[in-house]
């Protein structure tokens, strides 16, 4: 095996670890750290797949930014201790449990069906500045339009948090 | 020969991105805070964008559609984060709390 492919299997593994400490962890602190470490085993496995630019992104948007918001949210979401325990009962453990398993094996079986061709290939490389062209000849109203839902969203998070009434 | 590498390889991409979205339906439905779920609900889109980003690279069409359509997932993320981060907000100072199991009425 080559280094390449080690470093692969590492980040694959830091994927999942980080999967799996995000799902299962019972504090919700260490399910942020947990979605993190999967954040930048994705950036990893983007720059595996020849798209450095979107693993750069992952890292800002993802690492940066969403997981900053998070962590606010669990800190304005009160003290620690008045917190509920994530674990709920093990009934619907074994609920959720049985439906991510039935999509799980549903999903894979057509995944070993249908993507059978592509499989051997190599990877297709694009560069950023093929990327930044497209945004801004091909796909001009959508990269526009994400833009104004950014904003609207910016907005209504701020009368949200602003104008929601108190305790009853 | 490249082809044999493991990381040429479209399935290992694309049962990683399954794998996300088990974890994150997983997460969604057992989780009883609503910042838990949020969590697992960004785990699901990290693996719609994985599931995309694969598929365009071994497609051989030569267009980044997949890459484009990431970066719109991404920020579409972004928006849903911090729509969230209000919601739980205003969740809290009229219920007190944050379980999602616990919240019956929507008015106000």
């Amino acid at each position: 095996m080559t280094p390449g492919e080690w470093i692969f299997i590492g980040v694959m593994a830091t994927t999942l670890a980080g999967t799996l400490g995000a799902v299962l962890s019972g504090s919700l602190i260490y399910a942020l750290v947990g979605l993190v470490t999967a954040m930048f085993g994705i950036a990893g496995i983007y720059i595996y797949l020849n798209a450095p630019f979107l693993a750069m992104m992952q890292i800002l948007i993802y690492v940066g930014a969403i997981s900053i918001l998070i962590a606010f949210a669990i800190m304005l979401a009160g003290p620690m201790y008045r917190r509920p325990k994530e674990w709920t009962s093990l009934a619907k453990f074994a609920a959720a449990l049985a439906v991510a398993l039935f999509s799980l094996l549903l999903l894979l079986k057509v995944i070993m069906g249908a993507v059978r061709t592509a499989s051997g290939a190599k990877p297709l490389v694009v560069t950023t500045q093929e990327l930044g062209r497209m945004f801004l000849d091909r796909l001009t109203l959508p990269f526009e339009l994400i833009s104004l839902l950014i904003v609207v969203s910016i907005i209504g998070a701020v009368m949200l948090a602003l104008f929601s009434k108190g305790e009853k | 020969m490249t082809g044999d590498l493991l990381y040429n390889n479209l399935h290992i991409y694309l049962f990683a991105a399954l794998f996300l979205l088990g974890c994150g339906l997983l997460g969604v439905i057992y989780r009883r805070t609503l910042i838990g779920m949020l969590i697992s609900m960004e785990l699901i889109m990290n693996g719609a964008g994985l599931n995309l980003v694969a598929l365009n690279s071994f497609s051989q069409q030569g267009n980044p559609y997949g890459i484009a359509f990431t970066l719109f997932i991404m920020g579409i993320a972004a928006a849903e984060a911090a729509i969230a981060l209000g919601i739980i907000i205003a969740v809290f100072r009229r219920f007190g709390h944050i379980e999602g199991g616990e919240i019956r009425e929507m008015k106000g």
